[in-house]
């Protein structure tokens, strides 16, 4: 290995180090400089949170190779507040409310920076574009492009540089108030510690093997080479479970490694830590795993079937959960109905894509107990549920929440907690993984891809008189959230209607695709996507409005809803007010309006293009 | 992860070709690298070991650009940004600053270079169709019995198929060299999913040059890709428009001249929409940026299309 010796200025200090040649500069700066401002999202050029000034031109670190940085100037998030005095686009993105989990953020301060340096007076359009090689997951852009507005027209001298101080609260009073973020500083200017930017004295690094076969019997793992290789620290499959191995939402059914069988693509098979990253790579590829295939089913109607093969031993239907609501007589009520619409509704399986892949670091402390620091959004349950799989009382364990990079349910799951604590134990030292953007889609949840059947009964008035509701969820191979989501599923699919007769199914089912789970709205966006959408045709049948159907059947203050529940204010009909006046709605029956009336006209938003920077230059152009 | 022994930087040919010779068989050539660190992840090519990493970026005759009235030379490491802030060849190749905004996001086209993008032959490459229009030639050097030994080749000779090239594994491409088109109007069609970061299901490079009154047609180029194995010159079309009026009955003629240009392998239906569209879309672009006449086309077709 020919070492490299990289001579830069970084951040404004000359360095002189060794580096390896495969090394990014990504790696460099975040491993061996420790400025963790920057991070990494996807490793791929995607998502942009690595940009750095090179020679001052911004680049993606994640593309480029350590070698690169050869006599350059590189200037890092740390950069831009040397101080401690936050810019003026990083003052504004803390006052726009513009980081959320703040993950992405040093990217888009960055990506910013350069777009007002490469055009002061960039419009939104323009802010959009160059902006455009940088992926946020939280905010919807809005308030970042209303932040780098902001700092242009500060910057420019249009607007007080008073606009970019703080918000006081009234005392007290919040609720409808804007109200400053407090953490904000810490992520305009990359300070705040994300587990994977977190170090510990004497740590190990650690890779996961992952199951190539979505269902097959394990009938050996040979762990010896991957032991014996020099700077492996420890190697771990189900066999160090010293405890109850199972972890999950509601079922505990998922062992921390795969015990027995594989059941998915992409399932924890045998875990290394290791003295570097490398190392524990190649230690993982030299664990030998004999696997016999099984047959596979890969789709909630498949596994249904009699004869599909059995995911778990304990559900024999593959069933997860079934949740029967009844009210009334769901067959009187279509009889009596005027029209009766049946039709089929279906989602498919979505990542939370959230900015920063799992990551997690573990230890046990002097007294004993093990310490594991993770973006968990659940700690007190994965608390309890590792005291059960590592043997140990409850004081034993110790869960400590690091900044969660965005989670939208995607974190909620015990999904690698368990490795590293057990990696821990074994090693006698601290150790950290970090999962990459692939390993991320592949083995996390996702949200469950359903197929909904629904009837609907309605008189020609408008008003339901009864639905049929069935919706079955792919769960994927183990349990996690999918009991949940189906209650979820059952309460809020049929919406906040008034439906005299309903009968509504929600059934989660264990397949070998990669497990479903929580994902904001639980099960409410699958099963409402059905039932709205079936409201707008009925719409279309009845000659009615699409809010006029709405009113006509929604719950009112009082209303009890199918599961029995009293509400005693309901706010549908003030949402819909709102939402009809902010969309400028016209009125008429779904389907008979032509075109679009809120692109290009005045006061209403351009069309998607690209080249905004070259909108002066047409103007020129049309002059000459 | 893309795992090498040793990475290399050249600053000349002859230092390049020298590490190309020693480490032959086991070693790389990468210049902007933003096409091969992502190759070399889970799910393309998973970990690749590669004893020697070439970078040949560094090499001044690799980064050289030359314009004149009549030719445009670029060495082969030169970044796409440099068509949005180099004047020069803005003005020489005056579709280019519409290929380029439209090309991956500001960050990456800092680094990613033309020679990766020829060689790579994707069928969905963006700079090639431009650089088909312009009739250019990849000008290729290899080290032989002691002497730089050079040919050019016709870029349309150059790729064979997607990721197939004529490039020998003794040469490297030094640069691409083709005509200047000052005076012509230039657009770029594009459309992908996103826009940043995006393939192209559909793109198209087009040049025209009008008469003095911008009201005929003295040259058109137009050059198509993403819809085939390689880009395709469309010179049925522009020996149609060569010559005649501009008007919005000559567009629509010539868009719906039956050229059977869509053979990819998904969304044939969609992409024979696409074409259509971009056709009309792109020569009504160029032709107003060529000085068109103003009454020449209908405000309705422009509406259509625009």
């Amino acid at each position: 290995m020919a070492e490299l010796q990289i001579k830069a200025t970084v951040n404004g200090r000359k360095i002189s180090r060794s580096a390896q040649p495969s090394q990014r500069l990504l790696d460099f700066i975040r491993d061996d400089l420790n400025l963790t401002g920057n991070k990494e999202g996807c490793g791929a050029g995607e998502c942009g949170t690595c940009s750095v000034f090179v020679d001052g031109v911004l680049m993606k670190s994640c593309l480029l190779p350590v070698a690169k940085a050869q006599g350059t100037q590189i200037d890092t998030i740390e950069s831009l507040a040397k101080t401690g005095e936050l810019s003026v686009l990083q003052k504004a993105f803390h006052k726009a409310g513009a980081s959320q989990c703040g993950y992405c953020i040093p990217g888009m301060v960055m990506a910013a920076t350069a777009a007002l340096r490469s055009n002061p007076f960039a419009d939104r359009e323009e802010i959009k574009e160059r902006l455009g090689g940088n992926i946020c997951r939280c905010t919807g852009y809005q308030k970042i492009f209303d932040a780098v507005e902001l700092a242009r027209d500060v910057q420019n001298g249009r607007l007080p540089a008073t606009m970019l101080d703080g918000i006081d609260a009234e005392q007290g009073d919040y609720i409808g108030k804007n109200v400053s973020r407090i953490d904000a500083p810490s992520k305009v200017s990359g300070k705040l510690k994300y587990a994977g930017d977190m170090l510990m004295p004497d740590m190990l690094h650690v890779h996961v093997l992952r199951s190539p076969h979505a269902h097959a019997r394990i009938l050996s793992i040979d762990t010896s080479a991957a032991q014996a290789m020099e700077g492996v620290e420890g190697v771990i499959t189900s066999a160090d479970v010293p405890g109850e191995d199972g972890f999950g939402v509601f079922v505990h059914d998922q062992p921390v490694m795969a015990r027995d069988k594989v059941r998915y693509v992409g399932e924890a098979v045998a875990a290394v830590a290791a003295e570097d990253p490398l190392i524990a790579r190649r230690a993982a590829a030299a664990i030998k795993v004999v696997y016999e295939p099984l047959p596979a089913v890969f789709s909630a109607e498949d596994a249904l079937r009699p004869g599909a093969p059995v995911v778990h031993a304990y559900a024999p239907d593959n069933i997860t959960k079934h949740i029967p609501i009844r009210v009334g007589d769901v067959e009187a009520g279509l009889a009596e109905s005027d029209l009766v619409i049946e039709e089929n509704y279906e989602t498919q399986a979505i990542e939370h894509a959230y900015l920063e892949p799992e990551a997690g670091l573990a230890y046990v402390d002097h007294d004993g107990v093990v310490v594991v620091i993770s973006p968990s959004q659940n700690i007190t349950h994965h608390r309890h549920m590792l005291a059960k799989i590592i043997a140990k009382p409850i004081a034993k364990v110790r869960f400590i929440m690091s900044p969660v990079g965005g989670g939208f349910g995607g974190k909620e799951d015990m999904i690698y907690q368990g490795m590293l604590a057990l990696l821990a134990m074994k090693t006698g030292r601290p150790v950290r993984l970090v999962f990459t953007r692939e390993e991320s889609i592949a083995s996390t949840a996702k949200r469950h891809p359903s197929k909904t059947t629904l009837r609907m009964g309605l008189m020609r008035d408008g008003r339901i008189r009864a639905v049929a509701f069935r919706m079955i969820a792919d769960g994927g191979a183990y349990g996690l959230s999918t009991e949940g989501v189906m209650r979820k599923a059952a309460i809020l699919g049929a919406g906040p209607y008034v439906i005299p007769n309903l009968q509504m199914d929600t059934i989660g089912v264990y397949t070998n695709n990669t497990p479903s789970g929580a994902f904001r709205s639980f099960g409410a966006l699958q099963t409402q996507f059905a039932t709205e959408s079936h409201l707008d045709i009925a719409c279309e049948r009845l000659g009615l409005d699409p809010f006029e159907i709405r009113r006509i059947n929604m719950m009112r203050d009082g209303a009890t809803t199918h599961t029995k529940q009293k509400l005693k204010s309901v706010s549908i009909g003030r949402v819909l007010d709102a939402a009809e006046k902010a969309s400028g709605w016209e009125k008429g029956v779904s389907g008979q309006r032509n075109g679009r009336g809120d692109l290009n006209g005045e006061g209403l938003r351009p069309a998607v293009a690209l080249g905004a920077r070259f909108v002066g230059d047409t103007k020129q152009e049309a002059a000459e | 992860m893309l795992i090498c022994d040793e990475y290399l930087t050249p600053v000349s040919l002859d230092e390049a070709f020298a590490a190309m010779h020693q480490h032959r068989g086991r070693s790389r050539i990468v210049a902007g690298c933003t096409d091969t660190l992502p190759w070399a992840r889970e799910g393309r090519a998973g970990d690749v070991e590669i004893p020697v990493l070439i970078d040949v970026s560094k090499i001044p005759e690799l980064n050289d650009i030359k314009v004149d009235e009549r030719r445009v030379r670029m060495g082969a490491a030169t970044p796409i940004q440099r068509f949005l802030d180099n004047a020069a060849l803005a003005r020489a190749m005056p579709e280019m600053p519409r290929c380029a905004v439209w090309f991956a996001d500001d960050q990456i086209r800092a680094q990613a270079t033309i020679g990766g993008n020829i060689v790579n032959a994707s069928p969905a490459a963006d700079v090639t169709p431009c650089l088909v229009a312009h009739e250019a030639n990849v000008e290729l050097a290899a080290m032989r019995d002691g002497r730089i030994v050079r040919r050019s080749v016709a870029l349309r000779d150059f790729i064979l198929g997607p990721g197939k090239t004529v490039l020998a594994d003794d040469e490297l491409v030094v640069a691409v060299e083709c005509d200047a088109l000052p005076g012509y109007g230039g657009s770029f069609e594009k459309v992908g999913h996103r826009r940043s970061l995006v393939i192209s299901i559909v793109c198209l490079a087009t040049l025209v040059k009008l008469d003095a009154q911008g009201r005929n047609f003295d040259e058109v180029r137009l050059a198509i890709a993403g819809i085939r194995p390689v880009p395709r010159r469309l010179h049925e079309i522009e020996d149609f428009l060569r010559g005649g009026p501009l008007s919005s009955a000559r567009l629509e003629e010539a868009a719906d001249m039956q050229l059977d240009l869509v053979q990819s392998r998904t969304r044939q239906e969609y992409r024979r929409d696409v074409v259509r569209g971009f056709l009309v879309r792109g020569l009504i672009n160029a032709a107003k940026r060529a000085g068109a006449d103003p009454d020449a086309l209908t405000p309705e077709m422009e509406a259509a299309y625009g």
